[in-house]
């Protein structure tokens, strides 16, 4: 990159990453924007001290990868909340998908001028601003503690604020989870328009064949809801370009996956972020694609030179459920361990798309691999498969108090996982949004690493 | 208070469970199921004994603990619980599970590795709207129900004894709903807690021996004198109310009548009957999809419900019992109270018995403020 050379790979502090800022030539600051305008507006790469005053106060306290890449990424998925609201002002339809964690997008982004994103993401902006606003907000609409962090979705809806109301909000419900279902259904009362998506429960013993084809009817039912309300008759070559498009994003993760479990070449942070970007692209499918290629040709560079993001030596881990406080993937890799597999009940948003089938079987064939819509047992797999193939010592489970799915298949997966690989497995609940891990939390892990420590 | 003159539910559970060890010495199976979504009727037509398992107790919900987090349903801890303890779970060969909420959809995966217990797991779609290619699918998973449990008990489940079934369940539902409707009346003679015994027996004894129970309890209320006090009027509520929860309704209705409810442990399971036209699996997927539930997607369905039961049974509050960290119901009070537009009382808790006097005190002001 001209004018500039990424630092030996390693992970800074916010202070530091903004001190990296500073060299960065104002042409590359020029260069990147989104939905391929050319508009002073249309900028992201901005210093990491403008989202915190914008009320990200987090990321004082996360580690990031200094490489431009990453600082790019940043700058890009930070944005997103003014991208969706540019994205109204310049006439593009915002479609809330919710609750299928990856494939209804595909579709949505397969009509012209029209950006689908996630509210269930909302779910780390209350960690991120260390804030409770969007809990209080779903408190006073009948939503509590004692419930999944996912209810920051319905505090966002009756803020108005984090996203602009959407024109369509397509909310899957099924053999998923209790309290977000709960958000979907309470979210009703915001939505001028509203479709429910079913999501069949996987027998993991049964053929997926009739299931697959449940869920082509239903996405039947969001092309024609789309067509709707776009006024465009899509056609099979624009959903089948849909499909490639995602395709061509899960393959540059599937490799990021590689180098970042196998290379260290990636933390774990950055990586929970690209992972999580397969669901919706950070809602500008394009521009996004370009971050994580540059991410990739990053990566590549530091596995094939032998540079590490983390200590080679350190201690290697497969992390279940996403932490709703990424603070808690910068203390573990901070206190010597790192990642190597991650089950973040987005198995769905990973799988690779058949894209020699018509494109809503293949769309359907894909999801049929969620996480949440089958067994406990097969959550395990995923993890006992990914730990095998990378020498995983380890088994982090990270729960949310009070949500459905986490109350009944926590010890679930710890007992098969034990039952299969003898791996320690630690789980622990997250706690509410703070300045810092509480204490506790922290010995534990401490605690857990020093037992991985002993078995080498 | 006794159900019958000579028997009260407890008695007849006993008695039930004998019955029931000494037809598994004679070869039958017993099929466990939870929830208003299992089609009881296609297990009696493979000759099998269904029996729903509505029990909860706080022992039961703290043994449970050993397999399920603390934060896991109370009903769904007290299931696992009861696996170990109670002699009527200890009576099951197999389990019938259509997944509803999220923990009942997880619970026959516990239940199957710690006890060893086969599970029927059934799919029946979440969203409600009874959409052709949806009520297609349920209609198949009746089908591998079908196969499922012929194979266990060696007897096919064919269209006549279907029929017979159908025709059972749907007499036992009318009877039920007839004793339910009396409730119509001011100061009606059948209380909440008799109601919610008769269902209770229902699923334990099966249509035959369940009708002439209910017969025989609308001929003696029938002869009782109706009081002249008029007392509040109330509907519950809520999540499951487990048959051992008696002791709530025992504790409203010291100062209230309750006259009608929204559980899917009592009137929402004799609310409606199996259509009379088509093949008999086809009326069953269809009669089973339609059913209510505060967990489908959109529940509209259920504030109809509601709203309907609360205008004809002239309701003036509801006691709307949750369980803790049953999400689907817990999240829709406020909702719910908005749409009925009458005075709730929400209740939230676990099967633990140290808060009664303090939920007595709380059913108490809000009687008074009725």
């Amino acid at each position: 990159m001209r004018g500039w050379t990424d630092p030996a790979s390693g992970r800074v502090s916010f202070d530091e990453w903004l001190e990296l800022f500073d060299h960065v030539p104002d042409e590359l600051i020029e260069r990147y924007h989104y939905y391929g305008n050319s508009e002073a507006w249309s900028k992201y790469l901005f210093p990491p001290q403008m989202f915190a005053i914008y009320g990200m106060r987090h990321l004082r306290r996360l580690k990031f990868d200094n490489s431009l890449a990453a600082l790019r990424m940043w700058g890009f998925v930070q944005n997103e909340t003014e991208r969706l609201f540019r994205a109204r002002q310049t006439g593009r339809r915002v479609i809330a998908t919710m609750g299928d964690l990856g494939a209804v997008p595909v579709i949505v982004n397969s009509f012209p001028d029209c950006v689908a994103f996630y509210p269930d993401c909302i779910w780390w902006t209350p960690f991120a601003m260390e804030s409770r606003v969007l809990f209080d907000a779903a408190a006073e609409l009948g939503i509590g503690d004692a419930t999944c962090f996912s209810r920051a979705a319905l505090g966002a809806f009756a803020k108005h604020s984090y996203f602009p109301d959407p024109d369509l909000v397509i909310a899957s419900t099924g053999a998923s989870c209790d309290d977000y279902s709960g958000v979907e259904q309470l979210v009703e009362s915001f939505a001028p328009d509203m479709l429910w998506v079913e999501e069949p429960m996987r027998c993991d013993l049964r053929p997926s064949g009739p299931l697959e084809q449940l869920l082509v009817k239903e996405y039947e039912r969001v092309v024609e809801r789309m067509e709707k309300l776009t006024g465009h008759s899509v056609t099979e070559e624009e959903l089948r370009e849909g499909v490639r498009r995602a395709n061509r994003v899960r393959k540059l993760v599937a490799r990021l996956r590689e180098l970042a479990f196998r290379d260290a070449a990636l933390a774990a942070l950055e990586m929970m972020v690209v992972e999580f970007g397969n669901l919706h692209y950070y809602s500008d499918m394009d521009e996004w694609t370009a971050v994580i290629e540059h991410l990739l040709a990053t990566a590549e560079q530091r596995a094939a030179g032998g540079e590490r993001v983390v200590d080679a030596d350190a201690l290697r881990v497969v992390w279940v459920t996403p932490p709703a406080d990424p603070l808690l993937l910068t203390y573990v890799e901070d206190a010597g361990a790192r990642m190597v597999g991650t089950e973040y009940v987005i198995n769905q948003a990973l799988e690779i798309m058949d894209a020699s089938k018509p494109p809503l079987e293949a769309i359907a064939k894909s999801f049929m691999a969620a996480s949440l819509i089958g067994t406990s047992k097969a959550r395990a797999q995923s993890v006992t498969s990914q730990a095998r193939e990378y020498g995983a010592e380890g088994v982090i489970i990270s729960g949310i108090f009070g949500g459905s799915h986490c109350a009944m298949e926590g010890r679930l997966i710890a007992d098969y996982v034990k039952a299969e690989l003898d791996l320690p497995v630690l789980e622990f609940d997250v706690t509410s949004p703070s300045r810092e891990i509480s204490r506790q939390i922290g010995t534990r892990i401490d605690a857990f690493l020093e037992v991985l420590r002993s078995r080498r | 208070m006794e159900l019958i003159p000579r028997a009260t539910f407890e008695q007849i559970r006993r008695e039930r469970v004998e019955e029931l060890a000494a037809e598994r010495q004679k070869g039958k199976s017993v099929v466990g199921y939870f929830c208003i979504y299992a089609p009881v009727e296609m297990v009696q037509a493979a000759a099998a004994v269904p029996v729903r398992l509505v029990r909860g107790g706080h022992a039961a919900e703290e043994a449970g603990e050993r397999y399920l987090r603390a934060d896991a349903c109370s009903f769904c801890s007290a299931c696992m619980g009861n696996f170990g303890l109670d002699p009527l779970f200890k009576q099951v060969d197999a389990v019938l599970a259509v997944n509803n909420c999220d923990m009942m959809r997880r619970l026959p995966e516990s239940i199957e590795r710690q006890f060893g217990i086969p599970v029927f797991q059934v799919y029946m779609p979440r969203t409600s709207e009874p959409l052709p290619h949806r009520v297609a699918e349920f209609r198949r998973q009746l089908d591998l129900l079908a196969a499922g449990l012929s194979k266990l008990t060696g007897v096919s489940v064919s269209d006549e004894r279907l029929e017979s079934e159908i025709a059972a369940f749907n007499r036992l539902r009318a009877m039920l709903l007839q004793a339910s409707n009396t409730r119509h009346a001011n100061s009606p003679l059948l209380s909440g807690r008799t109601m919610l015994d008769l269902a209770a027996t229902a699923w334990l004894l099966g249509p035959v021996k369940a009708i002439s129970l209910v017969e025989e309890v609308l001929r003696i209320i029938a002869a009782r004198p109706r009081s002249d006090v008029h007392r509040p009027r109330l509907m519950l509520g809520g999540s499951m109310l487990a048959e051992d929860d008696r002791w709530l309704l025992d504790m409203v209705e010291e100062k209230a009548d309750i006259v009608t409810d929204i559980l899917c442990t009592g009137a929402r399971w004799f609310a409606e009957d199996v259509p009379a036209v088509g093949a008999p699996l086809d009326r069953l997927a269809q009669f089973y999809v339609s059913r209510t539930c505060m967990h489908r997607r959109p529940n509209t369905d259920l504030y109809s419900h509601a709203q309907r039961m609360a205008r004809e049974f002239r309701v003036e509050g509801l006691v709307y019992k949750t369980l803790l960290y049953c999400d689907p119901y817990a999240f829709e009070v406020k909702r719910l109270q908005r749409a009925l537009g009458i005075p709730v009382l929400h209740l939230d808790t676990d099967y633990s018995t140290e808060n009664r006097e303090q939920i007595r005190t709380r059913v108490e002001a809000f009687v008074e403020t009725l």
